[in-house]
């Protein structure tokens, strides 16, 4: 009941860095006087794939920053019941196919991309919002969650008691509970409560979507972290650090997590990706939520007319693999960056 | 008052439709051109006629016997099939064509193309007293269940009390017709729910049933076509309601074989069925496999595709919209009707005056919505005029605004009107479901309408869980309320009263009258009509809507159902039953070639 | 370590409670009346007819009321009634309120096809990835191993429903190179089982496979690096014997470990594969009976079921990892 993929995703992280991967950076630092980040930092500079992930990333963010403008020049609207968007008859056919443009008139640069059978939509415009919507849950969902993992993480791992206790039964509930019913029985909720304004609607939607992959999404890091500091509290300067009375907080802050700094940005940069596929496949399967331009809805309206209007359907899955291409194909850069064993 | 479309909108909504298609992209020009071309003139011939001497056997020329029929759709077959709980359109197409037998049926008629009300188990169509309070049947002799055994008088008025347990059968018709009807049947509480209690409504005697009202129920008759009014083995162990339901016994021409609720049918020939006793029924085919839950997409292209068993294949679905060009360049699309009306109910304790439903009539974007709801105009949603969809009896077209043509839209006239009387930018406040693509769609489309034609538009969210709830709180803070209604029997009496007769709203609800239209003097109208002699009846309902309608608008029609069906090569004789919608089981057969 | 697998043990079982109660809660305080779902199943739902529903199904009891006697049914038969009365055997996860069946039966029919998905796929991906691995980590930095790194981070990276939908329409739909994708049981034609599943048994071993090689092309680095594998080699032991007999076998423990969580997610439902596919396992009557109208006795036994699974899946895993890892200490 669970993102077939996601889970994969947090897993690969959990394996191919559990090892205490910080033993040799620390040599590294006393020969060069770098830290681990920095090396990293400039062993991604040196990375063309990584470099390449950025400018797609960089452009594909720019294209989502500014959706309103871009629409605005096309003149193309995302939502048919925009007053200045056409109406649904005047660009479509009786039985739905689009009346302008592809797939069977010539192109026109009123709807660059075409138009959504059935439903009226202008394609460019639903797939620059769709990418907003994507970037706008993925970064946010990776942020909150992250800071929530590192913190929990860190609590468990380091306090052992009662609240590692605590900390480890809630995330094996959480990995036992299927949120795509989280999910559905999130929506009417939602809906009745903000039933009139569709605004707020709105907003409300796309925030308890993203609360949604936070509470289900910071288990992973979580696990990951206390399993880190399970085997670094065991290493002789914290035992030091310990011993020498230096405060819980200080030891956990200053002294453990610059330790974590690699695991951490490891899990952002596949947590983005992961985040963005799973906003799109929730949306895919048309679970809950709807009212806001979704790349994975667009992929599963446009499915039926795969044979006579491929385009249609080849934006959003286009749109979806560019963008989690990139962020993967970075987030292993960043790997391979802070990882020391990598040769160049 | 079952309404189908609810179940195809939902499988529209549901999954990602797909299918099996080669792109023959031979990228066809004809798809820009714009007009339909379907012949809209049958459509929505609901059924008025009667004969009441028809006699078996039912033929039809040059068909032939043999062959297995392959029946698809989507969301079909989903419901209860015990004849009790049985009151739904798929099924009760199937079950009272194919496997029982009740006192009445419908039969089509080729001159007419509609479909007429014969007698079934019955000799005739039932002899009522003077005031329709009374209904005396006699049973065909000769009638035998699957088993072999012959079906009693006493099994055919157990069948018609086991409709009067509302409990036991909460699906099925009783509820709205044998409880209410019935004498005694709003204290009788049926046979499961009170074994002890003692029923006053049938009678039998030798071969004859009687059945006795508790007020005239002129339309008995065709509520005796239901499968609810027909047999039921007395012997508790067989007809065990939750047993039952998974193999009700043939009186019909097939048995059943084998039953998995959403997913297959099997018809097999039931040789205890005598033809001679059957006046509508011709039972061709050998075998009938209805195989339900693919996805719309898929059943459009395996009948596209006319290959192997697909010649011998049917689908009760409607073509999808985008598909619909390619299916009637086949020649093997059929057209029909369906006995319904989708409306916008305007709440009449809130809209200030008529001027508001005028202006909607013009300002409503019809086609838009059709087309992003996924119909298709003029074919399965069919333009409309009155409230009373064709074919019943009395109806005679008028315009209920004037001026104002079927799928008419002029936001400019809208906003005239509005401005006239002073409800500039009145706001409309009506319910869409967030979790529904379909609803969403349409919202979308007729929000846009609204505001083009000088209304405040406010969509009111709810989810499809809650949507019928939401829709029948006499409280809600909506204005304009989203109805179909299908009639079960072509009578205007099944149209006037339920839409526009006063309901007490704090005690039972809008009941069916969505706009809550409360006139004192047209519910006076409406029981005067319903005291007229049988033969006036229809004319006066026609006159009384045309009144209310003209009067007051307190409904606006959008459109009327229809069915467009696809069938193989093969299959011969499939019409459609506007009765239901569905394709006619009792005509069909299979072409061998 | 016995008052560890004690305390895991318990915690699982608390989970699992704790997620049926959710789920129970999640729709008897929801907005809805529980009882409309069912009534808009089977036609229209009127008034008279939910009421007659709520009270049947004993929705104007308590919560804890009906959570008690939906946790009796797991010990002894029930009666349910909406409509006709129905019989449901223990263990009762309920009548199924669209196709009116006992849910338990259902769930031991539909998990054959969820099962079968899931030890093909997984056998694919765990041989595949784990060959392929070795092979990259044997001839690492060679364009062999730069390939197939380059392929497996592209593949993984795209969504796997993505990748799915587009293999189903363009090699069954559009190509026609296997058209049929559907489940047959193996008991009655293993062949017929095995080429209507081929297509979603190569996606998901294909697809997963890249991220195994990945794991064992790393974890086979690593263990290549330890000094016992350094000594074999000076030893003189081949390099093929090395590979098979110190290296693969210190590398596979972790792989496993990974391996048997992925695969309780795959049991519990490979909801992607079965709709985009169309194949009636677990996953997509978990879906169905998550869209509206909500089939709730099927969701609750779906939640259940992946809930057992999961946490039984967790603990074994935890426990492999304690024994494998010398350096967790198990507080």
């Amino acid at each position: 009941m669970t993102l077939d993929r996601g889970e994969m995703i947090e897993q690969e992280s959990v394996l191919g860095h559990d090892p205490s991967l910080e033993d040799q950076p620390e040599a590294a630092k006393e020969i060069a006087g770098k830290s681990p980040t920095q090396i990293a930092l400039s062993r991604l500079r040196k990375d063309k794939v990584a470099t390449l992930c950025i400018a797609v990333i960089v452009l594909l963010v720019l294209v989502a920053v500014l959706a309103p403008v871009i629409t605005r020049i096309f003149g193309v609207y995302w939502n048919v019941s925009d007053p200045k968007a056409p109406n649904t008859t005047d660009v479509l056919a009786f039985d739905g196919y689009p009346k302008v443009g592809p797939p069977f008139n010539s192109f026109t640069w009123d709807h660059p991309l075409g138009v959504a059978p059935r439903l009226g939509y202008d394609n460019l415009a639903y797939l620059v919002y769709g990418l907003r919507t994507s970037l706008i849950v993925c970064v946010a969902a990776t942020v909150i969650s992250t800071i929530i993992g590192v913190v929990l993480g860190l609590m468990a791992g380091f306090s052992r008691g009662w609240v590692d206790r605590v900390i480890s039964f809630i995330t094996d509930l959480l990995l036992a509970f299927p949120f795509l019913l989280a999910m559905l029985a999130l929506s009417p909720i939602i809906t009745s409560r903000f039933s009139t304004d569709q605004d707020k609607l709105r907003i409300a939607t796309i925030t308890s979507l993203i609360t949604i992959l936070i509470i289900f999404g910071w288990m992973g890091l979580a696990r990951l972290i206390r399993g880190q500091v399970l085997s670094l509290r065991e290493r002789e300067f914290i035992l030091a650090a310990e011993v020498i009375g230096v405060p819980t907080r200080q030891i956990l802050f200053k002294e453990l997590l610059p330790n974590l700094i690699a695991p951490i940005v490891i899990s952002i940069s596949l947590g983005l990706p992961g985040f963005v596929a799973a906003e799109a496949g929730l949306s895919f399967l048309g679970l809950g939520i709807s009212g806001y331009p979704s790349l994975g809805k667009m992929v599963s309206d446009a499915a039926p007319y795969y044979a006579d209007y491929g385009l249609y359907l080849w934006l959003p899955v286009g749109a979806i693999a560019l963008l989690t291409l990139s962020l993967n194909l970075l987030g292993d850069s960043v790997r391979d960056a802070f990882d020391p064993r990598t040769r160049r | 008052m079952r309404l189908k479309r609810s179940a195809v909108a939902l499988a529209t909504a549901s999954m990602l439709v797909l299918a099996a298609c080669g792109g023959d992209g031979d990228g066809d020009d004809k798809k820009s051109s714009d007009n339909p071309s379907v012949d809209t003139e049958n459509l929505g011939n609901t059924g008025s006629g009667t004969d009441p001497t028809r006699e078996g056997p039912a033929t039809i020329e040059g068909a032939k016997e043999g062959g297995t029929v392959t029946v698809l759709s989507s969301p079909g077959l989903t419901t209860p099939i015990d004849p009790s709980d049985l009151y739904y359109t798929d099924t009760n197409a199937i079950l009272t064509s194919l496997v029982t037998r009740q006192l009445t049926q419908y039969a089509y008629d080729q001159e007419s193309g509609q479909m007429i009300l014969v007698p079934d188990l019955a000799t005739d169509l039932g002899t009522p007293n003077d005031d329709f309070t009374e209904w005396k049947f006699t049973l065909r002799d000769g009638i035998k269940w699957e088993t072999g055994a012959p079906v009693t008088a006493d099994e055919v008025a157990f069948g018609i009390i086991r409709s009067m347990d509302g409990k036991t059968f909460p699906n099925g018709p009783g509820l709205y017709y044998s409880n209410p009807y019935f004498l005694g049947g709003e204290d009788y509480k049926g046979p499961y729910t009170a074994p002890d209690a003692e029923q006053q409504a049938v009678t039998v005697d030798g071969n004859t049933i009687t059945v006795k009202m508790a007020k005239p129920f002129p339309d008995f008759p065709f509520y005796a076509s239901f499968p609810a009014i027909g047999p039921i083995p007395t012997d508790p162990a067989v007809s065990d309601p939750a047993k039952y339901a998974q193999h009700p016994l043939s009186t019909g021409p097939y048995k059943i074989e084998q039953y998995t609720i959403g997913k297959t049918l099997t018809l097999v020939r039931n040789d205890q069925w005598d033809p001679n006793t059957d006046p509508a029924r011709t039972a061709y085919p050998d075998k009938y496999v209805f195989k339900v839950g693919l996805q719309s997409e898929q059943i459009d292209q395996i009948l596209l595709a006319d290959s192997g068993e697909a010649k011998t294949t049917l689908a009760y679905d409607d073509v999808l919209a985008q598909n619909y060009r390619k299916a009637n360049e086949t020649g093997r699309l059929v057209t029909g009707g369906q006995p319904c009306t989708y409306f916008y109910a305007l709440d009449q304790r809130k809209v200030p005056d008529k001027s508001i439903a005028e202006a909607l009539t013009w300002a409503l974007p019809y086609n838009d919505q059709i087309v992003a709801t996924g119909l298709i105009p003029d074919v399965n949603a069919v333009a409309t005029q009155n409230l009373m969809p064709p074919g019943v009896p009395g109806r005679e077209p008028y315009d209920p605004v004037e001026g104002h043509g079927p799928f008419q839209t002029d936001p400019e006239k809208a906003k005239q009107i509005l401005a006239d009387a002073g409800n500039e930018g009145y706001e409309i406040k009506f319910l869409y479901s967030t979790d529904s693509d379909v609803s969403v769609a349409g919202k979308d489309v007729l929000v846009k309408g609204l505001e083009a034609a000088g209304f405040k538009a406010t969509p009111v969210a709810t989810t499809l869980a809650d949507s019928v709830s939401d829709r029948d709180d006499v409280n809600g803070d909506i204005n304009m309320r989203s109805y179909g209604w299908c009639s079960d029997w072509p009578s205007g009496a099944t149209w006037v009263p339920p839409i526009f007769q006063s309901t007490d709203l704090e005690e039972v609800g809008f009941g069916t009258n969505e706009s809550a239209f409360n006139n004192p003097e047209i519910d006076q109208k409406i029981e005067d009509v319903s005291a007229l002699p049988v033969d006036e009846q229809p004319a006066a309902w026609n006159d009384l809507e045309k009144e209310i309608m003209t009067t007051y608008l307190p409904v606006v029609p959008r459109y009327y159902g229809g069915v467009v069906q696809m069938h193989g090569s093969a299959i011969e004789g499939v019409v459609i039953d506007n009765t239901l919608g569905m394709p006619s089981f009792r005509d069909i057969w299979v072409n061998a070639g | 370590m016995l008052g560890y697998i004690v305390r895991r043990l318990m915690s699982a079982f608390l989970v699992v409670v704790l997620t049926s109660m959710f789920v129970f809660l999640l729709f008897f305080k929801g907005p809805s009346n529980p009882a409309e779902p069912l009534c808009n199943l089977n036609g229209k739902c009127t008034p008279e007819k939910l009421a007659i529903l709520t009270e049947q199904l004993g929705y104007n009891d308590s919560v804890v009321h009906q959570y008690g006697i939906y946790v009796g049914g797991f010990f002894h038969d029930r009666t349910i009634s909406f409509g006709p009365k129905y019989h449901c055997d223990a263990p009762c996860l309920g009548i199924s309120f669209r196709t009116r069946n006992e849910v338990t039966s259902e769930l031991v029919e539909k998990f054959p096809a969820t099962l079968s998905i899931a030890v093909g796929g997984a056998s694919i991906y765990l041989t595949l990835g784990v060959l392929l691995g070795t092979l990259a980590a044997r001839r690492r930095g060679t364009l062999l191993d730069r390939s197939l790194v380059t392929f497996s981070v592209t593949v993984s990276a795209v969504p796997y429903y993505v990748i799915a939908l587009m293999v189903w329409i363009y090699v069954s739909l559009q190509w026609k190179l296997i058209e049929d994708t559907s489940y047959h049981p193996i008991t009655s034609d293993p062949l017929h089982w095995a080429t209507g599943l081929a297509l979603p048994w190569a996606v998901i071993g294909l697809t997963s496979s890249t991220a195994y090689a990945r794991y064992s092309r790393g974890q086979m680095i690593e263990t290549l690096g330890e000094d016992y594998v350094r000594t074999a080699v000076a030893k003189g032991v081949s390099e093929r014997g090395v590979v098979i007999r110190h290296a693969l076998r210190a590398a596979i423990v972790p792989i496993i470990t990974i391996f048997g969580l992925d695969f309780a997610f795959l049991l519990t439902g490979t909801i992607f594969t079965e709709v985009i596919f169309q194949i009636d396992g677990v996953g997509k009557w978990a879906i169905q009976a998550l869209r509206s109208p909500v089939d709730f006795p099927v969701v609750s036994a779906t939640v259940l079921f992946g809930a057992v699974i999961i946490v039984l899946a967790n603990l074994i895993v935890d426990l492999l990892y304690a024994v494998i890892d010398p350096r967790v200490r198990l507080a």
